[in-house]
């Protein structure tokens, strides 16, 4: 008797409760029961003679032993338990496929189906062995076993028992000792959870996970399994067996360990990150009576590791195989448990990121005569990635396996990931360090640096200069410029240039010179330009509204000849302002060549100097022309110049439409920051082609009037595009979307990616370059890395900038020989980023301190600098914030010393920085927080509280709302009627979201310009109180509520008054998800004429709704009156209506009947507007106009400030409102009225909403406990809103149809 | 032919320790053997002709129990 262990005596057909193995996976597969990724399999082709009587009796022989093949496992009882049920033992089937045409094929579909099938461990036999018969000489023998039941080590037990019963029935051995009965692994497994050993496991495993970082895999997204598992499997070379060998002979460790440690560093490599926790699989069955039983055992636990790059090879593996010899002492302690330890609960909560398996055990047995091969079909649930190494103890006969969550991953990159981790391992295994192998393969680095980058394009090589004058002798009557109603002609434009050139050259400007050009946006400005440009200079754009200090230090630092301003400038430098300039004289016929500058753009400078990039026109004619050429720009095209002219995208807008014979139409100054204006321009201006930074394009989309908007192409760049807002863009206007990147330092742009409507990549790459140009992503080393792994982004090619100017030490540290290309040279941009598969680039961030804000690139070193320069700071540190998600701010953290004042240090930086360069807060602390490295500990900053100490709270009723708007959009308590928007952190992008809420509040925008000019709440309350209504809150659409962009808005109609403001509160009550917008009657204005019928009052409406959403589902919904209009326009719609609700509305009929309304009728409809009951009015008030105006503005309501024309447009449009419903015959819409019934005045009546009935497929009626007139009330709206709600949301989805 | 001290020695050899240290009921795990080190001997025995299974070794791991398969196996032959 060889049983080491006594066994427990029990009747295994009596119920055991499951193994701690088992109970994760059996939860598992009842949390999916159609999920047949549980089924493991495998089938070895025997080929030779096999005595088929002798092969059933082997293997009928292990099934007789394996009990756990007959298991059984039901909940029916509660808790899940198992028994053995004699009836489930798989006896082998043997299946002869002899007759088949392709056996084989036959086979292994059979398999193929077997395994897709999913099994219900309480029905279904957990177990199968069959013998496919090919032919005489050829035998498949497969096995299946659901993973609850057996391992990997375990099917390797049944393999190597019917191996031997095989051999004894022939006579060729012993049969040997049979398996062990699944008894003892429960009985060991009941003595472990009550053994000390457990907690004494349990802690050390805590201990080792303690603060690890969170787990990141080989692949983004949620690492949970699938139905299926992608598998490729293939032998490793003998070289590789060998170095294996010599490095385990060299370091004395065993093979496995040494593969654990490098796998560790390959996954490192590709996470990016300090350390990587991979998945270790443990045998669980070592010195084990266990270790004979088939069965489930295999336990995996985390193996944290951070290797050294730079540390000796010997001492990276030597430090893998400790924690793996300490892991295994703690083996037996459960992963499951762990995680459940560890809170580590839920999808995506990793315990371990990819799965390293080692089996370094023997190869197949021998079958007796055969030559057989295993071939595995499944092994179990793959949540990730497992990475697997078979082969015999000394490291023969290796193979790598890798099995692959298909969600994650595909057959690419699994192929990829196998030929990059064995070219890897086999490098690491003969290198000193780790820092010495590359991650890519030879060939992923030759496609990285050369396929990627093949983009050789014959450019001519010449000059701005040359190609402009030959487009303005090409078609000189043609249009060139377009600003403010002036259009200059190519010819005009030629001679005014070519007059101002010669001035230049007069004055001597000429190739190699600079000439500084201060002018706001203007055909002066164009002129300027292009005037340097002909006169063989390079322009330098200087922003005005930029701080005097910051002008003069570049001044000071780019020496111009000459400024062309219409102001005097800093400093010496002599100006030429416009009045001055010639308007006849020819163009200097030597022009520049194309190795002489054509642009000094200053970019900010981490040292606190801004740099000045020289770019020559040899860089910027490549840009300039890949750009026309690659998107067919042409002459019809008309260019939008909005862009200020130091920020590097405007040079393509400034120039290409020269090159192409286009148009260029120069936004009004002040345009490019007022989305309303913007939109108009568009539309007006018949722009083909418009420049967004993505942060502006998403201020854009949330104004009203950009939807609809119909272009030939969109650009964005300057920050990253992200794929919500890609989408959204397409959702709302028709165009060709592009996403270009560069640094200024390279021509402005030298990557493209069409961010199309049906580009579904996340995130949106920035994709490929242009012509003569080059992007590489290098590792520390300078090597490329391959698709997935991050690295630095560096650019080559023909449009990198000369120099910063006058900085040849900033020049030579950024561009640098470029390692690939000898004799060029290579920019470092300090921009991390790694390539998709498909080659395409994605941008991830910055390595350094530089952040974009708003789309400008700001080296924070700079800001610090400026706060250093005050003289009563011990330190100054600045970091960019996103406190509320999208809204990026930089904070200045400072320690002040004597004589600190916190104004003066704000008027200090304001001094010297840009707007966007000035931080939004300012917070004093003490001291600034360390880590334990002794740098600035950012998690330890506290948020800064934006608001001002000084000033007084607010006043009035408009100054409390103000504020109140304020606090909203910046997301603070406590605002001061002294309070300034800008400073306390707002800027324009926030400033746009300001005045939309403004003009839900008061019913009116004053325009952005008016909060520029009046940014305290004191100022901004003022001027909406003393200003009239402009026609804005009166505008036939107003948007009252801001919700979700991709649900469908609710429009609701204006009942008889014409004004809809009463919805205010029920669009409230939506809020946050749904948009609302008022349908206003447009006779409200003073000239307009009332429609001849109520039919073409709806089709009015009806075109404006589809302006507003021009495709989709909208909502409708009105009150009284509005909801006869209402069902006009569903009438209209009709498909496109999801609801169509009316608030006590009634059909013409019920209005022809009522006697004509009284004089006094208009004024009653306005107090009902503003809410109150008409019929129950205070005592003594009377039904005129002066009266009723000023109890409404006693009541603080806006409607009480309505102008005078106004309150005639409400007169009119009640009678006209009158006079067409009772003409009005109403139509059939073939949905739904959803009628809220105002039961409290029509009890007992006839007036009922059944009386729709013909002229609706159906009408739902809803009692609100109220009376006709309050029903837009605060008592009816908290009735009315959440019906109304859960309907909206239930027609929702018919968006599809 | 494979003996009891054969074993002895070359167990005491991949774990770095005297053959005297190692007693016939010690546990080689707690010795410092792991599965891959006793897969290495199972080889290295396995050359002289036994069919000596990983999985028999691996229940019990200590040397008289390692001895006593390694007898029946000699038996048999």
């Amino acid at each position: 008797m060889n049983a080491p262990l006594a066994v427990p005596p029990h009747d295994p057909r009596m119920p055991q409760p499951l193994t701690e193995a088992q109970a994760g996976l059996w939860y598992a597969q009842r949390l999916d029961a159609a999920n047949p990724i549980f089924n493991t399999g495998q089938y070895l082709d025997l080929r030779g003679p096999l005595d088929l009587v002798a092969f059933a009796d082997a293997v009928n022989g292990m099934v007789a032993e394996a009990d756990a093949l007959a298991l059984r496992i039901d909940d029916a009882g509660g808790a899940p338990v198992q028994w053995l049920d004699e009836a489930r033992r798989p006896w082998l089937a043997v299946i002869d496929l002899t007759n088949e045409p392709d056996a084989e094929q036959a086979a292994l579909a059979d398999m193929a189906r077997d395994m897709a099938a999913p099994l219900d461990p309480a029905r279904h036999a957990l177990a199968a062995e069959r013998l496919y018969v090919l032919g005489p000489r050829r035998h498949l023998w497969y096995q299946r076993a659901h993973h609850l039941v057996v391992d990997a080590f375990g099917t390797d037990l049944l393999v190597r028992r019917v191996a031997n019963l095989y051999a004894a029935a022939l006579g060729q051995g012993m049969p040997g000792p049979s398996l062990t009965r699944p008894s003892v692994v429960l009985a060991e497994d009941a003595a472990y959870r009550a053994d000390p050993r457990r907690e004494k496991d349990a802690a050390f495993w805590r201990e080792t996970m303690q603060g690890a970082p969170e787990v990141v895999g080989l692949a983004p997204g949620l690492a949970m399994t699938g139905h299926r598992a992608l598998r490729h499997a293939e032998p490793l070379d003998d070289a590789f067996a060998d170095a294996l060998r010599a490095a385990a002979a060299t370091h004395n460790l065993p093979w496995p360990d040494i593969l654990a440690a490098l796998v560790a560093a390959y996954v490192r490599r590709h996470a990016g990150t300090p350390e990587v926790s991979l998945g270790v699989a443990f045998m669980g069955r070592l010195g084990s009576p266990a270790a004979r039983v088939p069965c489930t055992l295999m336990n995996v636990l985390p193996l944290r590791l951070a290797p050294d790059e730079a540390a000796p090879l010997g001492a990276v593996l030597a430090d893998a195989a400790k924690a793996l010899l300490r892991g295994r002492r703690h083996g037996r302690y459960r992963g499951e448990q762990l995680r459940r330890d560890l809170g580590l609960l839920g999808a995506g909560r990793r315990l371990h990121g990819p799965l390293v398996n080692l089996l370094p055990f023997d190869r197949l047995p021998e079958f007796a005569g055969l030559e057989a091969s295993q071939h595995v079909l499944g092994t179990g649930p793959v949540d990730d990635i497992t990475l697997s190494f078979r082969g015999g103890p000394d490291a023969a006969g290796l193979r790598l396996e890798i099995e692959a969550n298909p969600g994650l991953y595909d057959a690419a990159d699994v192929a990829a990931h196998a030929a990059r981790l064995r070219h890897f391992i086999h490098a690491a295994l003969g290198a000193p360090r780790l820092a010495d192998v590359p991650t890519a393969t030879p060939d992923e680095a030759r496609w990285a640096l050369q396929d990627l980058n093949a983009t050789t394009h014959h450019v001519p090589d010449t000059t701005l200069a040359a190609l402009i004058a030959a487009r303005m002798q090409a078609h000189p009557e043609a249009p060139a410029l377009e600003f403010a109603g002036t259009v200059l002609s190519y010819a005009a434009l030629d001679a005014r240039s070519g007059a101002l050139a010669a001035a230049l050259r007069a004055r001597g400007v000429g190739p190699g010179s600079i000439v500084a050009v201060a002018l706001e946006r203007s055909v002066e400005l164009v002129v300027a330009l292009l005037a340097v440009i002909r006169a063989g200079g390079a322009y330098l754009p200087l922003d005005l509204e930029h701080p005097e200090a910051r002008i003069a230090r570049i001044l000071d630092n780019a020496k111009p000849v000459l400024a062309l301003s219409a102001r005097p400038l800093p400093g010496q430098v002599p100006v030429l302002a416009p009045q001055d300039w010639p308007l006849a004289g020819e163009a200097p016929t030597q022009g520049p060549a194309p190795g002489d500058a054509a642009y000094v753009l200053y970019t900010s400078g981490s040292t606190g100097e801004p740099k000045g990039v020289v770019v020559e026109h040899r860089a910027i004619v490549n840009r300039l022309e890949w750009m026309r050429q690659y998107y067919r720009f042409g002459t019809a095209d008309r260019i939008l110049q909005k862009t200020p002219a130091t920020f590097d995208v405007s040079v393509w807008e400034f120039f290409l439409p020269f090159l192409a014979g286009a148009t260029l139409v120069v936004a009004p100054p002040g345009v490019h920051k007022d989305p309303v204006a913007l939109a108009a321009l568009l539309r007006d201006g018949c722009i083909t082609t418009a420049h967004f930074v993505p942060s502006m394009l998403a201020a854009f989309l949330a104004e009203p009037a950009s939807a609809g908007l119909r272009l030939a192409r969109v650009f964005c760049s300057g920050e990253e595009l992200t794929a919500e807002l890609r989408d959204r863009f397409h959702a709302r206007i028709e165009a060709g979307l592009h996403n270009l990147y560069g640094p200024t330092e390279a021509a402005v742009d030298v990557s493209y990616w069409p961010a199309s409507a049906t580009d579904r990549s996340q995130p949106v790459p920035i994709g490929h370059p242009v012509w003569n140009t080059q992007l590489y992503v290098l590792d520390e080393a300078m090597r490329p890395v391959p698709p997935g792994v991050t690295g630095h982004l560096f650019l080559g090619g023909v449009q990198l900038a000369r120099e910063y100017l006058g900085r040849p030490d900033l020049t030579e540290r950024a561009f640098i020989p470029n390692p690939f290309r000898p004799g060029e040279r290579m920019y470092r941009t300090g921009d991390v980023a790694r390539l998709r598969p498909d080659g395409a680039v994605v941008f991830l961030g910055r390595s350094d301190h530089q952040v974009k804000i708003r789309g400008q690139r700001i080296e924070l070193g700079e800001v610090e600098a400026a706060l250093a320069s005050y003289k009563a700071l011990r330190q100054a540190r600045v970091i960019a914030r996103e406190d509320k998600a999208g809204d990026r701010r930089l904070v200045a953290y400072v320690v002040p010393a004597e004589g600190f004042d916190a104004a003066a240090l704000r008027a200090h930086a304001a001094a010297r920085l840009p707007d966007a360069m000035l931080p939004a807060a300012f917070v004093t602390l003490a001291a600034l927080p360390v880590n334990s490295s002794g740098k600035l500990d950012r998690a330890a900053l506290p948020a800064p509280d934006y608001v001002t100490v000084e000033g007084r709270a607010p006043a009035t009723e408009a100054e409390r709302r103000i504020a109140a708007l304020y606090g909203q959009v910046l997301h603070i308590e406590g605002v001061g009627a002294k309070d300034d928007f800008f400073a306390l952190g707002g800027h324009s992008l926030l400033a746009v979201e300001l005045m939309l809420r403004v003009r839900e509040d008061f019913g009116w925008d004053p325009g952005l310009g008016a909060l520029f000019e009046h940014p305290t709440v004191e100022r901004l309350a003022a001027l909406l109180e003393e200003k009239p209504v402009s026609d804005s809150g009166l505008g036939p659409v107003v948007r009252l509520q801001q919700g979700d962009e991709a649900l469908p808005p609710l429009f609701v109609v204006h009942p008889a008054g014409g004004i809809s403001w009463c919805y205010g509160g029920l669009a409230r009550a939506l809020a946050p998800r749904r948009t609302v917008y008022g349908i206003q009657a447009p006779a409200l204005a003073a000239g307009v004429e009332t429609p001849p019928s109520l039919d073409a009052l709806a089709a009015d409406y009806v075109e404006r709704i589809r302006a507003v959403r021009p495709r989709g589902v909208v909502h409708l919904l009105g009150w009284s009156v509005g909801g006869i209009i209402a069902h006009a326009m569903a009438v209209r719609l009709a498909q496109r209506v999801g609801v169509l609700a009316m608030l006590d509305s009634y059909p013409s009929e019920v209005w022809r009947s009522q006697e004509e309304p009284e004089e006094n009728a208009p004024f009653r409809a306005l107090l009902a507007i503003a809410g109150y009951d008409p019929d129950n009015l205070p005592d003594g008030l009377e039904l005129t106009r002066e009266a009723v105006v000023a109890y409404l503005r006693a009541g603080d309501s806006p409607l009480g400030r309505l102008p005078e024309a106004a309150l005639d447009g409400v007169v009119r449009v009640v009678r006209g409102n009158n006079r067409l419903v009772r003409q009005h015959e109403q139509g059939y819409f073939p949905g739904r009225i959803i009628h809220f019934h105002a039961a409290a005045q029509h009890a007992g009546s006839a007036i009922s909403p059944d009386l729709w009935r013909p002229y609706a497929g159906d009408v739902e009626v809803i009692d609100i406990a109220a009376q006709h007139a309050e029903l837009t009330g605060p008592e009816a709206t908290v009735q009315i809103a959440p019906p109304l709600a859960a309907r909206l949301a239930a027609c929702d989805k018919k968006d599809t149809a | 032919m494979l003996t009891r001290e054969r074993m002895r020695a070359d167990i005491a050899a991949l774990i770095h320790e005297d053959p005297e240290e190692i007693g016939g009921e010690d546990n080689l795990i707690d010795l410092g053997l792991d599965s891959m080190r006793a897969m290495t001997l199972l080889v290295r025995w396995n050359e002289t002709g036994l069919g000596l299974d990983f999985s028999e070794f691996a229940e019990r791991l200590t040397l008289d129990a390692w001895w006593a398969i390694v007898r029946r196996h000699l038996a048999g032959r």
